[in-house]
């Protein structure tokens, strides 16, 4: 096995964690509250704190 | 302040033994554990600061880690990163209101691990192997460009059908590698699901769960495929906590 073998591997198990661990599992459906320097700024639903790519195309596709 | 959920265990198990686990383990932000317990099954969560809360890949990652630890002690599903609720009693009715679900979704992973099987090849290389000319004529395209006297009408249908050929080619092989790949796991009781053509280059994305006492034979059912599937690049992942086979949405 060569080094970029082992390279891509490696890029697709941190792939496969952050899909599952961000899109999958129970789901807990609600928003948030996004504080800087104690002002409430942003008001958003937790999807879209961190998401991968898959559903950031998902909710793209959704808003048009 | 508010409370992360890392994890839902099936806490009738071993009580104690989740409480010495957790003491041993931090969360993100260096955050103590704690549990919150309602009819024999217990939210793992630790308090969180919503300023504190780091967005980021690191602490997606270290979230991970928890669930993956936990989960090789314990029956668990896996709660989606950046779920937050504001206090225990609020996660306490959670469980509670959702407490059928809950125990039916503990139930379908007892003792079982998720694995992933993703399979590449290359699609070009696949599509030439296959066989069909580009430009290959039909009938219907012949006669149609004949009565609109049209060679670019011609030339474009033709090139459409080889396309849809070569698509429906690939795609009739694709179907025969999911049998050959469901029929090598008949004995091991998986659930399992597929998706097709994934990307040009992933062919098949794979999910099984299996019970864990079957992942060396699992792992050898795999190493069989890809010595009989020399062109193709089966890439196995796991064992994962079964995220995958949760099927839980709480409002």
């Amino acid at each position: 096995m060569n080094e970029n073998v082992i390279d891509r591997s490696r890029d697709i198990t941190i792939l496969e964690v952050l899909d599952r661990v961000l899109n999958k599992g129970v789901i807990l459906t609600g928003d948030i509250v996004i504080s800087v320097a104690d002002i409430d700024l942003i008001y958003l639903g937790v999807k879209l704190m961190l998401s991968s790519v898959e559903t950031m195309e998902k909710l793209k596709s959704g808003m048009h | 302040m508010g409370k992360l959920i890392y994890t839902i265990i099936k806490a009738s198990e071993e009580p104690r033994q989740l409480t010495r686990v957790l003491s041993g383990m931090h969360g993100i932000s260096n955050a103590e554990f704690l549990e919150v317990s309602c009819e024999g099954i217990t939210a793992v969560v630790c308090d969180i600061q919503k300023t504190g809360m780091v967005a980021g890949h690191a602490s997606a990652m270290d979230y991970a880690g928890v669930i993956e630890k936990l989960s090789k002690d314990f029956t668990l599903l896996p709660v989606r990163f950046g779920s937050i609720m504001e206090t225990d009693d609020d996660i306490r009715k959670m469980l509670s209101g959702n407490h059928l679900e809950i125990k039916k979704n503990l139930l379908k992973v007892e003792g079982k691990v998720e694995f992933g099987l993703k399979v590449f090849c290359d699609t070009e290389k696949l599509k030439s192997a296959r066989n069909i000319e580009p430009g290959m004529k039909t009938k219907s395209a012949t006669e149609a460009g004949a009565l609109h006297n049209n060679s670019v009408y011609l030339d474009y249908v033709n090139k459409k059908l080889t396309e849809y050929r070569l698509e429906e080619s690939v795609l009739s092989y694709v179907n025969s590698v999911i049998e050959e790949i469901t029929d090598c796991f008949a004995g091991f009781e998986a659930s399992g699901k597929f998706n097709k053509m994934v990307s040009p280059a992933n062919i098949i994305d794979a999910l099984f769960l299996i019970k864990k006492e079957m992942t060396a034979e699992l792992i050898s059912v795999v190493q069989d495929l890809q010595t009989r599937y020399s062109d193709l690049n089966f890439i196995l992942t796991g064992p994962w906590p079964p995220y995958n086979f949760v099927d839980i949405t709480i409002s």
